[in-house]
């Protein structure tokens, strides 16, 4: 029996970089970053103090007072751009409630909430228990199936920043392999004390806005937010009239075994998952357009990346672009898979490459072509996401237009 | 969602648990009816009545050479030294296998957490100075699968999931499908938990001490799943094979009858039960259970996310040939699983 083709009939985003897609698209092909001063929590302690904040946020505007008593802040993000994907299907009307499942990538979560009763604990103040609702990283996809009345599955993927590409990932071969009709996929995540002290703690975070293979980048900037996307298999979706966003064809997943923050120094992981995301997908290195790198912004992640394509793709790798859309919505961690699958998505259709923003300077290491001075036009049909994590959790999603 | 498999067996199992070392420490306590559960200390309850089991004997230098073990979380150390237990069980012996093909899948409840909170204690009290670096890696929900797979050389398919009471059954069925996709010949699947007096607090004051965390525990449970051709090949005895994995994800009242009968299929074949989860509290489960063997494995060593992990090691470890086995876990919201396990003695 041959295998269905995953399709996209459903796309939302909630992050600092655009609260609906009609913002996140045009920021994205505009080049206008999210990135700025924080307002989220006290920022003094830290030598950074930027990262790409859900500004203006009223959770008042979106949930009932009832409601947020219950619900985390990467909860309500993750609802949100549930809400936009969902009503923008549609799909949920055409199945029963047991043929449509939800898998969310998560990091935080409910961190942010749960460091105020630490806090508070530490002072030996009672702080309100409802703070700990959402500490398990597995309550928003709870919440969206409740919601939304998904019953077929729910699982939560947590591996750490490749938590939500490997959430679309393993979402599209539950359809491809007739195991579910209908999928919502995506992740969610929020800045958080924890991340933001680690992060400062290993001296990894950029106090200007990143700048992903520039040379003199010092790092991340850190970002919030989630993304959603409704996956469905080709043949019905059509049969039903839904508008198609793109097509996802496969992934690969690997841990390296190397080290718990550092990457394995050749590339050589990340050129596997790469390659087996294209074997998974069946397609070939000729016909991937360009790459959306993890492209964190940290001198060292950024040249294994570019070594890794340079192993993939030969004597062709400085013809694919491979781009970074952080500088633009800082590094959304479990989010972040999902947030920029969707940008990949959005620009193949497109038919642009978005730009690397942030420009320093020509790393000698990082000499592939990165689209630091402007987007480019493009009628790529396929691109890859890539998605390293904590761990040595590589994910890389073939996507489509 | 109904997953069969044709092509996948159990080939080892380990577990670290409040009843020692190795399922077969679990299945002595449920002959001889006894629990590791006690009472929260005073101090930590403040007076409110709850239970706990903890693995206090479990040293991780025994397992992992100390200067690595220092630099784990407790649930790492958990998970790593499980691992290389269930590798061992199984006889793998990986430097003769292409390291790339093996890979690990972890349920995990709430993670190094002590890490956390000991990183974040450390910031709200001295700022960043008290921010310890060593710890920030530990406090991602991976820590204990990548720190295994690291100190293992597992270079295959690597995932975590967390998904409340069902987060070891989410993993086993992402190493079951690695496996049917071709994705790798051998995986770990496994669940971990820690406990702590801190998240014993956090329970207490969210008020799970009267509900879902009555008797709470902590340990690692690890099966070795491998393809059919690789258990041949490589000559590995069979415990058991993999038959089914049914999933449901939300039973809403309304509908809860039918989910819950798609959800369990027929059971009439079925020799033993392991009741994981709250699927216990769960009188619509419950009811359509057939009155075979019923294995609880929280009545030993408390209830925890991952539990259903150390569950199966122990449904397995328990089916003589030809037995089929059935692994029933539930969580409040969801989801809920049930998974076949057919003794088997040869590839």
């Amino acid at each position: 029996m041959s295998k269905a083709r995953v399709v996209v009939t459903g796309i939302g985003i909630f992050c600092g970089a655009g609260k609906d897609i009609a913002e996140f698209t045009e920021a994205l092909s505009n080049g206008r970053s999210g990135i700025a001063p924080l307002d989220l929590f006290d920022t003094s302690p830290f030598p950074a103090k930027i990262g790409c904040q859900i500004k203006a946020y009223r959770p008042e505007d979106y949930f009932k007072p009832t409601e947020l008593k219950k619900l985390s802040r990467a909860d309500q993000f993750g609802l949100i751009a549930a809400e936009q994907a969902l009503s923008g299907s549609d799909a949920l009307k055409h199945y029963s409630p047991w043929e449509a499942g939800v898998c969310m990538g998560a990091g935080a979560a409910g961190m942010f909430q749960s460091e105020v009763w630490l806090k508070e604990l530490l002072k030996g103040i009672k702080a309100s228990p409802s703070l700990l609702r959402g500490l398990l990283p597995d309550r928003t996809t709870t919440e969206i199936a409740e919601r939304f009345r998904i019953c077929g599955y729910q699982s939560s993927i947590t591996t750490a920043c490749s938590s939500s590409a490997t959430a679309i990932g393993w979402g599209a071969d539950l359809i491809r392999n007739g195991q579910m009709k209908c999928m919502l996929v995506g992740g969610s995540d929020t800045l958080s004390l924890l991340t933001f002290a680690g992060f400062n703690s290993l001296k990894v975070v950029d106090s200007t806005p990143c700048s992903p293979f520039s040379l003199g980048r010092q790092g991340i900037s850190l970002g919030e937010g989630a993304a959603c996307l409704v996956l469905e298999d080709e043949t019905t979706a059509l049969e039903r009239g839904a508008t198609i966003y793109g097509s996802i064809h496969g992934y690969g997943i690997a841990g390296e075994a190397f080290h718990m923050t550092a990457p394995e120094p050749t590339g050589s992981t990340a050129c596997r998952v790469m390659r087996a995301a294209m074997r998974m997908a069946e397609v070939t290195q000729e016909q991937i357009g360009w790459v959306n790198a993890h492209g964190t912004g940290t001198p060292l992640n950024d040249v294994v990346e570019s070594n890794a394509i340079k192993m993939v793709f030969g004597e062709q790798a400085g013809k694919v672009p491979l781009i970074s859309t952080k500088a633009m919505t800082g590094h959304c961690l479990g989010a972040a898979g999902a947030i920029e699958a969707l940008a990949t998505l959005i620009a193949l259709k497109a038919g642009f490459i978005p730009q690397t923003l942030n420009f320093r300077g020509k790393d000698p290491e990082c000499n592939l072509d990165y689209c630091h001075h402007q987007k480019k036009t493009s009628d790529a049909e396929l691109a890859i996401s890539n998605s390293f994590a904590f761990g040595g959790n590589i994910t890389s999603l073939v996507v489509g237009k | 969602m109904i997953n069969n498999f044709k092509n996948i067996v159990v080939s080892g199992y380990a577990a670290i648990t409040p009843a020692g070392v190795g399922v077969e420490a679990v299945l002595q306590c449920l002959q001889n009816d006894t629990t590791t559960l006690t009472d929260v200390p005073v101090e930590i309850s403040s007076g409110h009545a709850a239970k706990w089991a903890r693995a206090e004997y479990f040293k991780a230098s025994d397992y992992i050479a100390p200067m690595k073990a220092r630099k784990m979380d407790r649930s790492s150390q958990f998970a790593t030294a499980t691992a290389g237990l269930a590798i061992k069980h199984a006889a793998i012996d990986i430097k003769s296998l292409d390291a790339e093909r093996i890979g690990i899948t972890m349920g995990c409840g709430f993670g190094g957490i002590g890490n956390s909170a000991e990183m974040l204690t450390g910031f709200l009290t001295s700022g960043m100075e008290g921010a310890a670096p060593l710890l920030f890696p530990n406090t991602v929900s991976n820590a204990a699968a990548s720190n295994a797979s690291i100190e293992h050389g597992l270079k295959g398919p690597n995932l975590t999931q967390v998904q409340r009471f069902c987060s070891a059954e989410s993993a086993l069925l992402n190493a079951c499908r690695f496996i049917e996709e071709g994705r790798a010949d051998i995986m770990l699947a496994g669940g971990i938990d820690e406990l702590n007096a801190l998240m014993m607090t956090g329970l207490i004051a969210a008020g799970q001490h009267r509900r879902y965390a009555q008797a709470f525990g902590e340990g690692c449970g690890m099966l070795v799943l491998e393809s059919v051709a690789s258990a041949r090949q490589r000559g590995a005895t069979v415990l058991a094979t993999i038959n089914t994995v049914r999933s449901v994800g939300l039973l809403p009242p309304d509908i809860k009858e039918q989910g819950a009968r798609e959800l369990l299929g027929d059971l009439s074949a079925v020799n033993k039960i392991t009741l994981s989860g709250t699927v216990t509290d769960d009188d619509c489960l419950m009811k359509r259970l057939p009155k075979c063997e019923h294995i609880n494995t929280a009545a030993v060593n408390g209830r925890s996310l991952a539990m259903g992990a150390t569950a199966m090691a122990v449904l397995v470890a328990s089916l003589t040939d030809s037995q089929s086995g059935r692994h029933i876990a539930a969580s409040p919201q969801g989801p809920y699983y049930a998974i076949d396990f057919h003794g088997a003695t040869s590839a």
